[in-house]
């Protein structure tokens, strides 16, 4: 049974659809993030989580109960804000305590709430402090703590993250992933950074347009994407145009190159035309090992990027990233090589054009 | 702000108090208005209008408040901008203590400020804590005078003016501005003409605007100085005339606001307050 | 090749900071004789005695004597009343047409007018309050040809504490409706959506969150308003011909023709008006800082 579920949940802005054909349902305790760029319709989800928007069409759930038209003041679903939305004139234990306060809790329970949820985030100091005396991150675990406080069903979380430093960023959503494990609160994370979605979701909803374009786990996600926007959207990746031979055997030509994929072709027929893409760290040189693509290339180019070597290489008329890992005592080739790099039937994805 | 587009309830409060405020704001002027349009008897019409401008003391005052107010604008602008600009460049130490003179017009309202002015300018100049005297007092000359109302008037414009003027440079960032156009060769008075000056005359024309607005509604330095502004020439018509001050009431109305309504159309949505008189 | 780069005199070099200070020169000379020579000479006026020496007595004067003391609180009264009236008003006004919903053409409608209504202060705005509520108003006249309802007869006079309230409220709305329409701007949609997520109902978030965090900028502009009520002249006098003794038509008269006597009981009256604006800035900037500091 669903703790969270939208069905046919839609949003219509006189023409414009923000919203549409979303369909959902998430487990209790489960971490599920909503990916895509600006404009994708993540947040207006999100919000109609809260209950801020109306959805225009549709029925969004909790528990098996209906909450579409509830008042965001009744849903007991907490949120928390990108800009963090601390009230500047209370401090940060009347912040947290807010919620309590206003559900007419006994004082002393409150009291004991907050001081367990300054602990829960690492502030125990923090209590009497303002917002305005406390650094980005902080605030954003106050905002965490405040909306944890009232013992909300569902945690709504809208790209928390996007207003700190890169750092800070990388801390604080693993803190915020353990603290959700610890509590088995389901929640909701918005953000259009997919290196976040990845590292923390038990599974990932990519958006675009408004729509769902695939809903997996990260690994599913970034291995088996099913659409090009997807497949171009979460990691990098080579995509170059291609043309079908054989579909039964899963051959098809690049440039008059010919790759095979494992993917399912029976939908098209010789001479269709396909988008055909391969992840840079799936490429290897030859020379170490074959596997079902050999491939002739010439050395472009080679970027030290730390851990990782890029290398573009050009195969036929276009170039391909290939990204290996730092070996101090590797040889690499030299820009201008003649090579021959390798990637198996697996990893050559076929997407439509 | 408006709430999130959940709930759209009908603001009925909203609506009662900007109603209020309308009722309250508009009787005034239309009650000028109706009065104004009634000098003939029985009969709506302009008449009121035209004895008030037929009257040539109306267009000597106006036209002399029209003069000081230039005077003082141009003053201003002469004083202000290139002090403005100069903290911002050299002397940002001074800052503080300018923008503190500039708030000390709001501690000083004009009969403070028109009375000690009378105090300081219509003796003898001396040396000071001596009894030599320098010069004749100002008040004698009718050229002192004028000096001492347009010193008067710029004191008053001051906060606005130098307020709008910092804003508008720091909005442009002069400085950085100034150096471009240095490291392009420009010498010092092809930077404040060519590139200064342009860059702030949004900032320029709302200060003006509103000295103009000031000076030309004041009576309280011109009265007790003695000049023959518009001021006083409209508070005496109220001693003696009933029709025509209501007509130019009205007129003075238009005016500040179309005056006001040119700020706000140059300046997008900051409105301005001069305050009480 | 070209010399493109100026000489380093040309930049910004550290020069002696006494240099610096020429170009601020014509600035402070102006400062210096429009404001601090007439200020510093009724400063020192109001501690001299008509001897030329140094003496309390214009001050003790201030307070023992009565209309002069009455003056003082007549005009903190007519401040006073005005400022909470207008800062209710005004704030109402404000709050109608940012938070509250109205639509924006006439936000800026209401913000162009109160630029306008603040400058019409003086002679005007007295003539136009007359030709409203005067004996034979408009308004008057309406009340009493359609309500039946004779207001001189009841016992109200334009030319009188409430009337000068009524009329000063004509610049007191609008300078309230134009601090706090910023300062309204400035509540973040955020806190009222968090309010509501955590629970709360309008009026807890405006008890809670909204009203709290308005109350500096309402204090600091209602200060405001007591200021510039405190130092108006034109518009009483204009109104009530100096019927009504507040302090600046006292100082008025004494400016025109030294009713007292004595010209340094004249500047006294002009100090104590000056350090009561001063208190007023001073705590008006006090909240303003206050309120930046929390909505860093």
């Amino acid at each position: 049974m669903a703790h969270l579920a939208l069905s046919n949940v839609s949003k219509l802005y006189g023409d414009f659809s923000a919203v549409s054909d979303f369909n959902l349902e998430v487990e209790k305790g489960e971490f599920v993030s909503f990916l895509g760029p600006s404009g994708c319709g993540k947040t207006t989800t999100l919000r109609m989580i809260a209950g801020f928007e109306l959805p225009t069409a549709g029925v969004v759930s909790i528990d098996d109960v209906d909450i579409t038209n509830k008042a965001p003041s009744q849903r007991n679903v907490g949120m928390v804000f990108q800009a963090y939305a601390l009230f500047p004139n209370m401090t940060v234990a009347q912040n947290i305590g807010f919620g309590l306060r206003i559900r007419k809790e006994p004082e002393n329970a409150v009291k004991q709430r907050v001081a367990e949820m300054l602990a829960l985030i690492h502030l125990e100091q923090k209590g009497n402090s303002y917002p305005y005396q406390l650094s980005g991150g902080q605030q954003q675990r106050v905002a965490l703590a405040r909306a944890l406080a009232i013992r909300p069903q569902v945690l709504l979380l809208d790209e928390p993250l996007s207003a700190l430093d890169a750092k800070i960023r990388v801390a604080l959503r693993a803190e915020i992933r353990a603290i959700q494990r610890e509590l088995g609160i389901t929640a909701i994370y918005v953000t259009h950074d997919q290196e976040e979605a990845l590292s923390i979701s038990d599974r990932i909803v990519v958006m675009y347009e408004g729509r769902i374009e695939q809903v997996g786990t990260p690994f599913q996600i970034y291995n088996f994407p099913e659409t090009n926007f997807v497949a171009g959207f979460v990691g990098t990746l080579n995509t170059a145009e291609a043309e079908v031979i054989d579909s039964a055997r899963g051959l098809v030509s690049m440039d008059g190159v010919q790759f095979v994929s494992s993917d399912d072709l029976s939908g098209s027929k010789k001479g269709d035309k396909v988008r055909m893409s391969v992840r840079p760290e799936r490429f290897s040189f030859a020379s170490e090992q074959k596997k079902d693509n050999v491939l002739d290339c010439t050395i472009e180019n080679i970027t030290f990027l730390g851990s990782v070597v890029r290398i573009q290489v050009k195969i036929g008329s276009t170039k391909f990233n290939m990204d290996t890992f730092n070996n101090p005592f590797l040889e690499l080739p030299k820009i201008g090589d003649k090579d021959q790099v390798t990637c198996s039937k697996e990893a050559v994805l076929v997407l439509d054009s | 702000m408006k709430l999130a587009t959940r709930v759209r309830k009908f603001p009925f409060w909203s609506w009662v108090w900007f109603i209020l405020g309308v009722l309250y704001f508009v009787l005034p002027l239309l009650a000028t208005f109706e009065f104004s349009l009634t000098m003939e008897r029985d009969m709506i019409g302009f008449k009121a209008y035209q004895k008030a401008f037929a009257d040539k003391d109306f267009w000597s005052t106006f036209g002399y408040s029209i003069f000081l107010a230039a005077m003082t604008i141009i003053v201003s602008i002469i004083l202000i901008v290139p002090t403005a600009y100069w903290i911002r460049l050299r002397l940002p130490e001074a800052r503080r203590l300018v923008e503190f003179i500039t708030l000390l017009p709001f501690v000083i309202p004009a009969i403070i400020l028109v009375f000690g002015l009378i105090r300081v300018y219509s003796s003898p100049v001396t040396i000071p804590f001596t009894e030599i005297p320098l010069g004749q007092p100002l008040t004698n000359f009718k050229f002192g005078t004028n000096v001492l109302i347009v010193g008067g008037y710029m004191v008053l414009g001051l906060p606005y003016m130098y307020r709008s003027v910092d804003t508008g440079m720091r909005t442009v960032d002069v400085r950085t501005l100034t150096e471009a156009a240095q490291s392009l060769g420009a010498n010092w008075y092809v930077v404040v003409a060519r590139v200064i000056l342009p860059n702030i005359r949004t900032a320029l024309l709302s200060g003006a605007l509103l000295t103009f607005a000031i000076v030309v509604g004041e009576v309280v330095l011109a009265s007790f100085l003695g000049v023959n502004t518009f001021g006083p020439y409209l508070f005496l018509l109220g001693q003696h005339r009933a029709y025509e001050p209501a007509a130019l009431t009205f007129t003075t109305f238009l005016l500040t606001w179309a005056a006001m309504g040119i700020i706000q159309l140059i300046t997008g949505g900051q409105g301005q307050a001069s305050g009480a008189h | 090749m070209t010399q493109t780069a100026l000489p380093a005199s040309r930049m910004r070099t550290p020069r002696s900071k006494l240099r610096n200070w020429i170009g601020v020169i014509p600035f402070f000379l102006f400062a210096i004789l429009f404001i601090f020579l007439p200020s510093v000479r009724l400063f020192i006026g109001s501690f001299t005695n008509e001897a030329g020496q140094f003496t309390f007595e214009n001050l003790v004067e201030l307070f023992s004597q009565d209309y002069i003391r009455n003056s003082y609180l007549l005009s903190i009264q007519i401040s006073a009343v005005t400022a909470l009236g207008g800062g209710i008003f005004g704030f109402l006004l404000a709050y109608s047409v940012t938070v509250g919903g109205l639509p924006n053409s006439l936000r800026s409608a209401l913000v162009t007018f109160s630029g306008v209504a603040s400058n019409f202060a003086g002679v005007p705005l007295a003539f136009a309050f007359v030709a409203t509520l005067g004996r034979t108003g408009f308004v008057t006249v309406v009340l009493k040809e359609v309500f039946g309802v004779s207001i001189y007869d009841a016992g109200f006079n334009l030319y009188s504490f409430l009337g000068l309230s009524l009329t000063y409220m004509y610049f007191q709305f609008p300078l309230m409706v134009l601090v706090m329409t910023p300062a309204l701007d400035g509540l973040k949609k955020e806190w009222r959506e968090a309010a509501e997520n955590l629970g709360a109902n309008t009026v807890q978030y405006w008890l809670r969150i909204a009203l709290p965090i308005l109350l500096p900028s309402m204090l600091g502009a209602m200060i405001l308003l007591f200021g510039n009520a405190f130092g108006a002249y034109a518009t009483a006098y204009a109104l009530t011909g100096g019927r009504l003794p507040i302090i600046t038509i006292q100082i008025g008269a004494q400016v025109r023709g030294d009713v007292l006597h004595n010209p340094n009981l004249g500047n006294a009256m002009a100090m104590g008006m000056v350090f009561i604006m001063a208190i007023s800035l001073a705590g008006y900037s006090w909240l303003q800082g206050k309120t930046e500091r929390w909505l860093r």
